[in-house]
């Protein structure tokens, strides 16, 4: 069987992911590309004896990116050497904006990739009484053209036929102005690049990252000694083709009525009304919200019960000990901990990816951009702000839509302080055991506190993206240029693979860190090489004679934890953290924290069930009764519960963000300013409320 | 070239043609997005303290929505 690599390219709002999801239907995965994390999609499927691999590129206007996901589809289109380089590249436009599609397909013919081009959303088309020349089309594009409507699957079987097309005989529509040849002769000789537009692209675009150093500087030479400003060559280039098309495509689209009413319109008259867009846009926040706290909750205490069945039973079954803790207790308590999560993160993800389906997410942007340019983001910003509620890593990622460097870099640097679902478990373990559960003005207290520490989340980055404003500089001009495309019915199945995809990442990142960081803080905390850890049960007789058989056992387990490595461990940090009001067995919490925020409460229940031989009290009771060494007070008191809630409402806890932002700010010193400053910030909040409270 | 007004001067529901730019330093987006010369627009409404302008290109279902500083840059010329 013959195996052919295809990409898909398009620009954006075509429907081009609905065409990639017909075509491979469940067969795709997402991965990243190397050494980025822009989202990579790939598929396959099988179609009269030909296997076809399928990537899905981000969506692009042109060649030349303006943004990060937009530099991949350059990289991968004019580097042979790339392992995503495809045989064959699908273009994909839609009718009303068939010049643009043309564009990118030209460009794309021209570095000497053979093409096909699809024409999707033809239904809206017909609707709107708009119809394509396709024959007319054919021939002035030289390949064969596929009309296609995605979302009803229409026209996919011709897609596939279409697939075998050998297009040839291309003739370029660009022609290198003669000013500029001494230039792209230069490159060419002085590159080994044989085609002339890709040399003409070499000197064009900002950068080109596939090239070695060399080549590079060839580059640099040719444009220093002809004058040449990357930026214009791309405006000259636009400006041409713009021009040719113009004629090329006369008579190609047949567009009668003339009485275009959109409905979108009539939307839009309302959605982003000065008032009552942003109206509507806080309803639907606070719906959003609403939902995700209610109608998770009966999927939240199934999962509760199921998951606290299993444990007892686990409990029942395997002998008493600290086996039975680590895995009653840490694993299955810890596992327990993120599934229950699920409910509320895929309603989150739901709403997302309804609103990016439908087109409101644009009008989000559009409404916002306003009201966050004085912290320094963009309109843009809103969707990692919001996903951020989330989970911070797919929110990271999402900003890499942001087209200046600042804005960008400044929104995923202040994206981890929104209260993000790992925070949610802490907050209301120590909620409920330091917040009385009072009513004030007819409100849940401990309701309010914990709506309170949402929004510190959001005074914290925006604060903090004001901070970073006025420190950093920028060497570009910040933009919005922004598409707000037709309003769309949702394609459920495009809704229901983007939570699945979203869900089950989350679960499965967080899932391994738990128990992993389960059976470490185990091993940790059984095993000792201190003396008072060795011979727990002599010092224990010698200094406590006359004990009692049960106290006696209570206080060989404690002491040998407290010897052991986990227990050095935690004491060693105890200077440090105890201005905060935490003990030593709470650093260890801190500490297992800095992996994933949300091990902490199974780290206490390991700890605690460690410490002691009672195994009949719940986590939550075990914390409640536990009496911090050093105050003689509740380890969970008023002052050391709101320094803890700060704490985590603050710090940079958390592997997985800080690897994602590392890979996407690729710095080093971005990454540690944000670790340093975010959890600096923890610190000294957590110690003022500490020192003001206690 | 007489005075052009920019995007910006326009009133809310009023119609123009581009006839040019600013500056040459503007984003490559907007070429690629369709803003060239010649083409026929029509601003919808703009978002309270100098937001964003909403506008809409001739037979094209989809709008743009561009920032007061890049409107600035797109000189038009009202057609009555």
């Amino acid at each position: 069987m013959t195996e052919i690599e295809i990409a898909l390219v398009g620009n954006p709002n075509v429907g081009k992911s609905t065409v990639f999801n017909r075509l491979t239907g469940l067969r795709q995965k997402v991965g990243n590309y190397p050494g980025i994390t822009v989202e990579k999609k790939t598929g396959s499927f099988t179609h009269q004896q030909t296997r076809y691999h399928v990537i899905d590129l981000p969506g692009a206007y042109g060649i030349h990116p303006s943004s990060l996901d937009e530099e991949i589809v350059y990289d991968v289109l004019v580097d042979q050497t790339n392992p995503n380089h495809p045989e064959l590249v699908v273009v994909i436009g839609d009718p009303f904006n068939i010049k643009r599609a043309v564009f990118l397909y030209q460009q794309i013919r021209e570095m000497g990739l053979p093409a096909i081009f699809v024409v999707n959303m033809m239904d809206e088309a017909e609707r709107s009484g708009t119809s394509i020349d396709v024959s007319k089309l054919e021939n002035v594009l030289s390949t064969k053209v596929v009309l296609t409507d995605a979302r009803s699957g229409k026209g996919i079987d011709q897609l596939k036929d279409a697939l075998a097309f050998k297009p040839n005989g291309y003739a370029p529509s660009f022609v290198i102005p003669e000013e500029f040849t001494a230039a792209t002769q230069y490159v060419r000789e002085h590159t080994g690049q044989r085609n002339e537009y890709i040399a003409w692209l070499y000197l064009s675009q900002k950068q080109n990252k596939h090239l070695n150093n060399n080549q590079v500087e060839e580059i640099t030479t040719a444009r220093q000694t002809h004058g040449l400003n990357y930026h214009r060559l791309q405006i000259r280039e636009a400006l041409a083709r713009h021009a040719s098309l113009e004629n090329q495509l006369t008579g190609v689209i047949k567009d009668p009525a003339k009485k275009k009413q959109y409905a979108t319109e009539r939307a839009d008259h309302v959605l982003t009304h000065p008032v009552w867009g942003y109206v509507i846009f806080f309803a639907l926040l606070l719906l959003i919200f609403q939902a995700i706290y209610t109608w998770s909750g009966p999927f939240m205490d199934a999962i509760d019960n199921a998951f606290a069945w299993l444990a007892s039973s686990a409990g029942e079954w395997l002998p008493a000990g600290p086996i039975n803790g680590l895995i009653t207790d840490g694993i299955i308590a810890g596992i327990g901990g993120i599934v229950i999560f699920i409910p509320q993160i895929a309603i989150l993800f739901i709403f997302i990816s309804l609103m990016e389906e439908s087109g409101y997410m644009s009008r989000v942007v559009y409404l916002m951009d306003r009201w966050l340019r004085p912290f320094g983001l963009s309109g843009k910003s809103a969707v990692p702000l919001m996903s951020g509620a989330a989970c911070a890593i797919p929110a990271v990622m999402s900003a890499r839509t942001i087209e200046n460097d600042k804005e960008r870099l400044i929104t995923i640097l202040v994206t981890p302080f929104m209260t993000c679902s790992a925070r949610l478990p802490i907050y209301i373990v120590i909620i409920g055991l330091v917040i009385p559960p009072e009513k004030i003005l007819g409100l849940d207290l401990q309701g309010l506190v914990l709506f309170g520490m949402y929004a510190l989340g959001i005074v914290a980055a925006l604060g903090s993206a004001w901070v970073l404003k006025q420190l950093m500089k920028s060497k570009y001009k910040s933009y919005l240029i922004l598409e707000l495309p037709t309003y769309k019915y949702p394609v459920v199945r495009n809704v229901l693979l983007n939570v699945w995809d979203k869900t089950k990442g989350f679960v499965w990142g967080a899932g391994k860190i738990i128990l992993a960081i389960s059976i470490i803080l185990w091993v940790l905390g059984s095993f000792g090489v201190d003396e008072r850890f060795m011979n727990a049960e002599d010092v224990v007789r010698s200094e406590k004679p006359g004990i009692s058989e049960t106290d006696f056992e209570n206080e060989v387990q404690s002491q040998k934890l407290e010897y052991s490595f986990l227990g050095t461990m935690g004491r060693f940090i105890e200077p440090v953290i105890e201005p905060l009001g935490y003990d030593w067995k709470m650093g260890i919490g801190l500490i297992s924290s800095f992996a994933a925020r949300e091990v902490f409460v199974s780290t206490m229940a390991t700890v605690y069930s460690l410490g002691g031989t009672d195994d009949e009290l719940t986590i939550r009771e075990r914390m409640a009764a536990e009496i911090n060494p050093n105050t003689g007070k509740p380890a969970y008191n008023f002052a050391s519960g709101i320094s803890l809630l700060l704490f985590y409402a603050f710090a940079m806890q958390c592997m997985s963000t800080i690897a994602i932002v590392r890979k996407e700010t690729n710095s080093w010193k971005w990454t540690f300013i944000q670790l340093a400053f975010m959890t600096g910030f923890a610190y000294i909040a957590a110690l003022g409320a500490y020192q003001l409270l206690k | 070239m007489s005075q052009h007004k920019s995007i910006n001067q326009l009133q809310n529901g009023e119609t123009a043609t581009i006839v040019g730019y600013l500056s040459d330093e503007i984003p490559i987006k907007i070429y690629e997005m369709g803003l060239l010369p010649g083409v026929t627009l029509t601003k919808k409404q703009q978002l309270p303290f100098n937001g964003p302008v909403y506008l809409r290109i001739q037979d094209n279902p989809n709008a743009i929505a561009l920032r007061k500083s890049e409107a600035d840059l797109i000189l038009i010329e009202s057609i009555l």
